[in-house]
């Protein structure tokens, strides 16, 4: 089932990066340098927690209680504040706009973490049809990310949202076309 | 943004297969229900069962049966979905095709006519073999000609040496000579002094005898020198002709 917000199934065992284990790690630096390198370091770790439990959408409040952002072990976690702060960082060009705000910016309750970008997963898409021999054939979206024969596929069980939009790449470029009913889309690639 | 002229439309039939591709993922989805339906049946019967509830197990059982029915039904319709899916998929494909081949043919007719038609065909063949054999039988008549020509200037080159007045010089000088000398002349084997002379491309072709040097001179056969030196003559006409 395609998982919308952060279920947080261990499907098999996450290896967290060393750093995790470093106290220092979930207080904010105050140091500029080293600041810029923690952020940097969190990013990776949203982004690897991400890839590994297929989370496209990030809730802050489920993420905040979950292994991602707290270290029962070491007993120590990240704050609300210091959890957007570091969304806020990979929502930035220096954080190689790995991130994007979902809702009112008021909010920042949850967050698409783009561990692949929508155009980065337009790719892998494209390369599978193409391998499929499915160019100028008609697939509903429904098909793409819920199919049996995607099931091998990476992006197999992918969020609906992030699915249109790296469509919309495609679109945009020309190499396919969006259409049909609300719910009911199909695409066709060229 | 405008439209994009670039991007091929959606077909009416694209649309048409949409629909009964969306048809088919709702039958999927709705088979995927049962099967939860049916699983979580099981798992009540075997509760039942732990309890010692028969009744309420058999119960359950049956209800599954029943879902299970349904997934038969629509396993067949899915079926039958697919199948004209597949049908109108292929048909889209084998238009493409038959429509590749239409302009391919016309494009040959076309050709063909610019080629002037099958009769201009076999008349240029005819006409270009024609030029062929004539080709053919003149280049023996090159070669003889090209041989004849150095033959020519063979013969001219041995003959043409010296001019009339020298030859006539040399001839009185050997009249001299012969009369100095008393020994008999050997008589001059047929093996000495052969020319050979070759075409280039054919080998041999023709094979001359040199007017042969005398090896020494009689004094005492003055006839015999006088034949020698009229047959040395003779050739060189022989040569001219």
């Amino acid at each position: 089932m395609a998982t919308a917000s952060s279920s947080l199934t261990t499907s098999s065992m996450f290896t967290f990066p060393p750093t995790y284990s470093f106290p220092p790690f979930f207080s904010p630096q105050p140091n500029a340098q080293t600041r810029s390198a923690q952020l940097s370091k969190w990013s990776s770790l949203v982004q690897s927690y991400c890839r590994h439990h297929r989370i496209f959408k990030l809730l802050l409040s489920d993420a905040l209680e979950s292994p991602l952002f707290h270290n029962s072990k070491l007993k120590r976690r990240l704050s609300a504040h210091d959890a957007k702060a570091v969304v806020d960082y990979m929502t930035s060009k220096e954080g190689d706009n790995r991130a994007e705000w979902i809702g009112p910016a008021t909010e920042k309750a949850s967050a698409w973490i783009w561990w692949r970008r929508p155009e980065e997963w337009a790719g892998v898409l494209e390369a599978w049809v193409d391998g499929t021999g499915q160019k100028g054939t008609v697939l509903t979206l429904y098909e793409l990310v819920e199919g049996e024969a995607t099931e091998s596929q990476e992006f197999h069980g992918m969020d609906m949202e992030v699915l249109r939009k790296s469509l919309g790449t495609l679109v945009k470029k020309g190499k396919a076309q969006v259409f049909g009913g609300e719910g009911q889309e199909g695409v066709k690639f060229f | 943004m405008g439209s994009n002229q670039s991007t091929p439309k959606i077909s009416a039939q694209d649309r048409a297969i949409l629909d009964m591709k969306n048809q088919r993922d709702k039958l999927r989805q709705y088979q995927k229900r049962i099967t939860v339906i049916t699983d979580r049946e099981k798992s009540i019967a075997k509760e039942c069962l732990a309890r010692g509830d028969k009744e309420k197990a058999l119960l359950a059982l049956r209800r599954k049966k029943y879902q299970e029915s349904l997934l038969g039904k629509t396993d067949s319709q899915l079926e039958q979905l697919e199948k004209l899916t597949s049908s109108v998929e292929f048909a889209l494909v084998q238009k493409d095709v038959l429509y590749g081949l239409k302009q391919g043919t016309q494009v040959l007719q076309q050709i063909h006519k610019e080629m002037g038609g099958l009769e201009a065909v076999e008349k240029l063949m005819g006409e270009s073999e024609e030029a062929r054999a004539y080709q053919q039988a003149s280049n023996w008549q090159v070669r003889i000609l090209i041989f004849h020509n150095w033959e020519q200037e063979i013969s001219d080159a041995l003959a043409g040496q010296m001019s009339n007045e020298d030859e006539d010089e040399v001839e009185d000088e050997l009249e001299r000579l012969e009369q100095e000398t008393v020994v008999l002349p050997k008589v001059s084997s047929q093996g000495l002094g052969h020319e050979v002379v070759h075409d280039a491309a054919d080998g041999i072709v023709a094979d001359h005898e040199l007017p042969d040097v005398p090896t020494s001179i009689a004094a005492h056969d003055p006839e015999r020198l006088q034949k020698q030196r009229e047959r040395a003559k003779a050739r060189k006409i022989a040569l001219h002709a």
